[in-house]
């Protein structure tokens, strides 16, 4: 059975890294089959798999060669340790309609049968904000029944997420789509796994994986690489190593209690500005 | 009548004052740059020969027995479509549309799409609904599975387990930026079978038939060939009694057409023996699926339509059920047979000109080529992976080498007739091509879907044997019509 994860969390926070590393390690140490598919616009979610090549995406395909030219052999290119990779792409910022793109570029793909039954994971990673109907997608009924967050100790990341958490609750009765946890992608924040903690705590989630912040990430991003490739051996490949077999065993699935606005300013206050009460 | 009977005032010109001047190519006429007469050259279609997906699935969806079509988006794409029904059918046409504005635009149309199913189902009793998506419910991402789930826990909530269960929701999607009316009825032919067949592994020792938008006189002549054979066969969009209905009270209030294929035929389609797409552009992805589902053959195409296309399909009908092809039927193949070399001098040679629905265009083309004429352009307004090889095929057999056009508007065929050295002879389209056959004056005749500007065309075939000596008649009248004076046809 394949499990399709869809991997939501605020702009810029990190997911396309997360999900990679993720999908490198789980392939890597766990010969796990796995398809990554990006669902941005931007179709930046797979360059590390594929060692810095510019995808075709469907949408380009689609645009220039019309739709019967897209097929599995034109969009989908195999990266490190055989995993599958996918881009959506879509329209310039500014034009067009990009959750539209995401509809069309999942639904060709089901036509050609590319999520098939050899996968053991398909991981949409998604556009930072569902912004409209396209962006939650990959989360319609026989679609990805999980969803994995990814947040760090800052406010705006914490409201995204709890944001994201709200949209799910309605997803979450019709489609049967549950949360699988929160991994925080750490910014060095004060008091931060103390925060994501509890706010996990709040949303009836479990934090899934605290990914301390290192550089050799950013090092393997400039060799265009995933940790797990560029250096296998280090510390942080055996965070993300640890991270795949948490999602690998999961059974930690919930509908989430998203909070109100008081009660995410509160938390914040308790934990985010302790530094600031004690220094005026 | 009356004594006192006073003349109703008519105000501005009156029918019997109307001129209407028939304008032929004038030698002021400038042609156009050859440059953009192909289709693939311009950005822009021009007099287009198609139209939405929806509009096939809203054809569907009315073959159902008391079955309403349900459009999720805003008004205009069910008026013009009820329109268009009532122009072709003269009968009303049952569709309930979401209504969106700008807020549906904009938030979704969720709270439509169930408050406009629940008004619905309480109000109008409907068996099935058929729920039509379109350009915008797709464009902001409306996630219709979890939207008929909601309505149907509404229902429940509402009316009981049983009242609200019973309605069935069948989802088609069709966004109308894509694809054709021809995509939008073939999707709702597998949508159908995949929400309601079922494997019941209890053979019922029957057909189905899928035939396609054709008219109810196709339907009836489909019908009447099975009949004429023993043959028992469920039709999937039975729409001959919903679209030529008697004028008779209202037997049920509210009021639904007797006709329509009911629930339990469909449930039921997954025990039958074969299944035979007559188009196989409109109805074969239904064909398709049952094939694989439930192992059911799938004879897709091509559409029974003169002497060899009619033949194949008796004889794979009498090969599926053992039923042997009766007498009857070989005596009407026979007074075909017989009419055809009966006006061969009217049709041998005859160059002619086709356009329509690929399905129909590719029957007509084969039919004329049986009957010695020569097709100089054949055209379909919906492109196809097939078309043109099975163009290629028919004409082949004879040596004709038409200009065949894949998906093409009405602009480039028309001005391909207009450039040919040699006019053709006589156009067999629908009414879009009425203004074309009047410039170049030639006679049009009409068959396929969109028969608007003339009557009764949706009573008779163009389907089986007979449908030939009717399509037939009308060739050769319309010949006559144009090609010999008055005093000369006397003498005939």
């Amino acid at each position: 059975m394949t499990r399709k994860i869809a991997i939501y969390g605020k702009g810029g926070i990190g997911k396309s890294t997360t999900t990679q590393n993720t999908a490198a390690a789980m392939a890597h140490f766990y010969d796990k089959k796995i398809m990554i598919h990006g669902c941005d616009p931007k179709a930046d979610s797979t360059r590390l798999i594929l060692g810095g090549m510019m995808q075709v995406t469907v949408m380009d395909t689609l645009r220039e060669e019309g739709e019967e030219a897209v097929t599995l052999e034109k969009v989908r290119l195999m990266g490190f340790n055989g995993i599958q990779c996918v881009e959506s792409g879509g329209p310039e910022p500014g034009v067009g309609c990009a959750g539209r793109g995401v509809i069309t570029a999942i639904n060709l793909m089901e036509e050609n049968e590319a999520y098939g039954s050899e996968l053991d994971f398909v991981f949409f990673d998604v556009l930072g904000d569902v912004v409209c109907g396209g962006f939650a997608m990959p989360v319609r009924e026989g679609k990805a029944k999980e969803i994995y967050i990814v947040a760090s100790g800052e406010m705006m990341a914490l409201y995204a997420a709890n944001n994201i958490c709200r949209g799910m609750v309605k997803y979450a009765e019709q489609s049967g789509v549950r949360l699988g946890g929160i991994i925080c992608n750490s910014r060095r924040v004060d008091g931060e796994r103390e925060l994501i903690e509890e706010f996990c705590a709040k949303l009836g989630t479990q934090m899934i994986m605290f990914v301390p912040r290192d550089n050799i990430v950013q090092k393997a991003e400039f060799n265009r690489k995933t940790v797990t490739e560029f250096a296998p051996d280090c510390e942080q490949a055996s965070v993300y190593k640890e991270l795949g077999r948490r999602i690998i065993e999961n059974i930690n699935f919930v509908v989430p209690t998203p909070m109100t606005m008081d009660e995410m300013e509160g938390l914040v206050l308790e934990y985010g500005l302790l530094d600031v009460g004690e220094a005026s | 009548m009356s004594a006192n009977h006073q003349p109703i005032s008519i105000d501005g010109i009156a029918y019997n004052q109307l001129k209407i001047e028939k304008k032929p190519i004038t030698p002021e006429y400038v042609r156009r740059d050859p440059e953009l007469v192909p289709k693939a050259n311009r950005t822009v279609v021009v007099n287009p020969a198609r139209t939405c997906m929806p509009f096939g699935a809203m054809f569907a969806g009315l073959g159902m027995h008391r079955g309403l079509p349900f459009v999720q988006g805003a008004q205009g794409c069910t008026t013009y479509v009820r329109y268009t029904f009532c122009r072709i059918f003269q009968e009303p046409a049952s569709i309930a549309n979401a209504s969106f504005h700008e807020d549906a635009a904009v938030f979704g149309g969720r709270k439509n799409f169930i408050e406009g199913m629940r008004n619905l189902i309480v109000r109008y009793h409907p068996d099935v609904v058929t729920v039509v998506t379109t350009c915008s419910s797709e464009i902001i991402g409306d996630d219709m599975v979890s939207f008929i789930k909601a309505a149907r826990k509404r229902l429940i909530t509402e009316l009981g387990e049983e009242d609200g269960s019973r309605p069935k929701l069948v989802l088609v999607n069709t966004p109308s930026f894509a694809g054709s009316h021809i995509v939008g009825y073939d999707r709702a032919s597998r949508a159908f079978l995949e929400t309601l067949a079922q494997d019941h592994s209890k053979p019922n020792n029957r057909i189905n038939i899928i035939p396609g938008m054709v008219m109810p006189g196709d339907v009836r002549e489909i019908k009447h060939l099975l009949r004429e054979m023993g043959v028992d066969a469920y039709t999937l969009f039975d729409i001959s009694d919903v679209f030529d209905t008697p004028l008779m009270p209202p037997q049920t209030l509210p009021y639904y057409p007797e006709g329509g294929t009911r629930i339990t035929e469909v449930e039921d389609m997954g025990n039958s023996m074969a299944t035979f797409a007559l188009c196989q552009n409109e109805g074969g992805l239904g064909a398709r699926y049952l094939e694989q589902k439930f192992e059911i053959p799938a004879f897709i195409g091509p559409m029974p339509m003169g002497v060899r296309s009619t033949d194949l399909f008796l004889k794979r009908v009498s090969e599926v059920t053992g039923k042997e092809i009766s007498k009857s039927l070989k005596d009407e193949r026979g007074r075909l047979l017989d009419f055809m070399a009966d006006t061969l001098h009217h049709t041998m040679m005859k160059r002619v000109a086709i356009f329509g629905d690929p399905d129909i265009a590719t029957g007509i083309t084969r039919f004329a080529c049986e009957l010695g004429m020569e097709p100089v352009a054949v055209m379909s307004g919906t492109k196809t992976k097939t078309f043109t090889a099975d163009i290629e095929g028919i004409v082949a057999e004879s040596g004709a080498k038409p200009l065949i056009l894949n998906g093409s508007d009405l602009f480039e065929f028309e001005e391909s007739l207009k450039a040919m050295p040699v006019p053709v002879d006589v156009i067999i389209g629908n009414s879009k091509g009425a203004d074309i056959a009047k410039e170049l004056q030639v006679p049009l005749v009409r068959a396929g879907l969109f028969v608007y500007d003339r009557v009764g065309y949706h009573k008779r075939p163009v389907i089986g044997y007979r449908g030939g000596e009717r399509l037939l008649a009308d060739l050769v009248n319309a010949i006559m019509d144009f090609s010999y004076p008055e005093e000369r046809t006397q003498q005939l």
